[in-house]
């Protein structure tokens, strides 16, 4: 369980005393609030039902994309300060200090999207009507939401930690990581939007599980690259 | 280590390289820039594996068991690398945790009391001067009151008083039955402190022996102190066989260096021809030669 250790490290000390993280995050779960605030021009019917679904997503997946930063900026910190070498003295297994860093972004960065998904909730309720909002966004389609930003973040974070044990500097590992986070972001929308739409959720179990896929796939080696013998030839 | 080679890739950092530490002993890890130094720590402290060969750390090996061998070692390095935003006692206690010690919160108390620290435990180590950040370094190695101590040059920027605080520190834990390894290019530190030294060059060690034998290396040096004519006493030593070189006389004497295999011979023959040539002699002494002439004397030889 010494992944748990680490990970409750990184989300006491690494994120919530870190004032630009939280910033960072702050910006990420204001953005989609601000969006359906201002939403002007949704119309009754399927069209305006559809938007209610938009802006559920990106409330969803709008603060995950902090944890990219979260985890570029924590990895290569690591590398950068040096700190990873008497993490990698002490009598831990190389899977639990990659489990207890993704951890330890995961949960700080799915607070923050159920937090985001919940209040867009709620004012969409108070500005479409309760009855709307509660018809179009099912209790299934929430969880699955859920789910969807999870598996995103599960794939946002391993892409970074591959890009992060290659590059030398955090800033670099963001740019980088931004890029293809942003490319992935913006077809994992397309993907689940279009997914409602088409067989009842059918086509959206089979995103998720696409993506676990990939995701499994992924985090298998962003693993291998971050064995100690591969690290500390790079640090 | 027993014949250990570690390469990356196609260069081979070390290449055969046996040397051991006993318990109670400090040894001096020694080379220039590359030698391979980092890269033998690392492979005892059983974060990098060795391509080939073996070590054994408390008789656990690093290529079989390594995750004991981590439990076995405490680890300095060369830059104290401390996570700024964490306070001492938290940080001490993190790793305490991850080294299974049953009470990290009161091992934290106890390690910052015995380095100093105590009126600090709850500041954040980002507000940590460098001296107190190397300090907070081996507090982290010594959490789990391990063995075997990798320190890899755990003075390089202190001040001299804070300097000989650590050292001071490091013979108390040669005293307790601790194994030493102290990676260094502070020669003088290895000459004050260590037992034995391992000399490392291009990832092979070029010597090792007691500290006193390495110093002993070459031929015998003696400093001739006099009063008169520099020029003259340089032909007379001259005259004698041996080569003077200059050397800083005390008291406004005059001093020549010279070397000599055979010091019985040469020196009463030098003594000889100084007092023939009208050199008035003050001193002739045997020069004590410090590691660093030592180690520069072994490295020279092997670039040569």
């Amino acid at each position: 369980m010494k992944w748990a250790l680490i990970a409750w490290r990184e989300i006491r000390w690494e994120v919530f005393f870190d004032r630009s993280s939280l910033l960072r995050t702050g910006i990420f779960v204001v953005i989609p609030l601000l969006f359906v605030i201002t939403n002007r021009g949704l119309g009754p019917g399927p069209g305006g039902d559809l938007r209610i679904v938009a802006l559920a997503i990106q409330s969803v997946l709008f603060p995950a994309l902090s944890g990219v930063a979260l985890i570029a900026s924590t990895f290569v910190a690591e590398k950068e300060n040096g700190t990873l070498v008497p993490l990698l003295a002490a009598p831990i297994r190389d899977r639990d200090i990659v489990l207890g860093k993704l951890v330890g972004m995961l949960v700080p960065v799915m607070a923050a999207c159920c937090f985001t998904l919940a209040a867009a909730y709620v004012l969409a309720g108070y500005r479409y009507g309760f009855e709307r909002v509660t018809r179009v966004l099912t209790p299934e389609l929430v969880y699955a939401f859920i789910v969807l930003a999870l598996l995103f973040v599960i794939t946002a974070g391993s892409v970074t930690m591959i890009v992060a044990a290659r590059v030398r500097s955090s800033r670099a590992a963001q740019q980088i990581a931004g890029l293809i986070i942003a490319l992935s972001a913006a077809l994992f929308l397309g993907l689940g939007f279009a997914a409602t739409q088409i067989g009842q959720g059918w086509a959206l179990v089979a995103v998720g599980i696409g993506l676990v896929v990939f995701d499994a796939a992924a985090l298998e080696v962003a693993q291998r690259v971050w064995q100690r013998g591969e690290v500390l030839a790079r640090v | 280590m027993r014949g250990v080679t570690r390469r990356f890739g196609r260069f081979a950092a070390l290449d055969d390289v046996s040397f051991d530490v006993r318990p109670g002993e400090i040894v001096a890890l020694l080379g220039p820039n590359g030698a391979g130094k980092t890269t033998a720590s690392r492979i005892i402290a059983g974060i990098l594996a060795p391509t080939s060969g073996e070590a054994l750390v408390d008789g656990v090996s690093v290529r079989e068991q390594p995750t004991r061998v981590r439990a076995r070692c405490g680890f300095v390095t060369d830059t104290p690398s401390l996570y700024e935003r964490m306070p001492l006692r938290d940080y001490l206690a993190f790793f305490g945790r991850l080294y299974d010690v049953r009470s990290p919160v009161a091992r934290a108390a106890e390690l910052a009391e015995q380095l100093g620290l105590t009126a600090v435990v709850r500041q954040k180590l980002g507000t940590f001067s460098r001296g107190m950040r190397q300090k907070v370094a081996i507090a982290r190695a010594l959490v789990h009151d391990p063995p075997v101590l990798l320190l890899d040059e755990p003075a390089s920027a202190l001040d001299p008083e804070m300097a000989q605080t650590l050292r001071s520190f490091i013979v108390s834990l040669r005293a307790r039955e601790r194994s030493i390894l102290l990676t260094t290019h502070d020669l003088d530190e290895a000459q004050r402190i260590s037992d034995r030294v391992v000399v490392l060059y291009k990832g092979r060690v070029l010597r090792t022996g007691a500290t006193s034998e390495i110093r002993a290396t070459g031929r015998p040096t003696f400093v001739v102190s006099f009063t008169g004519d520099t020029s003259r006493a340089r032909d007379a030593l001259r005259g004698t066989g041996v080569t003077p070189e200059p050397a800083s006389g005390e008291n406004g004497y005059s001093a020549l260096r010279f070397a000599t295999d055979d010091p019985a011979a040469t020196n009463a023959a030098v003594l000889r021809a100084l007092i023939g040539a009208g050199v008035d002699v003050v001193t002739l002494t045997a020069e004590e030669r410090s590691l660093e002439d030592a180690y520069l004397q072994i490295v020279r030889g092997a670039t040569t």
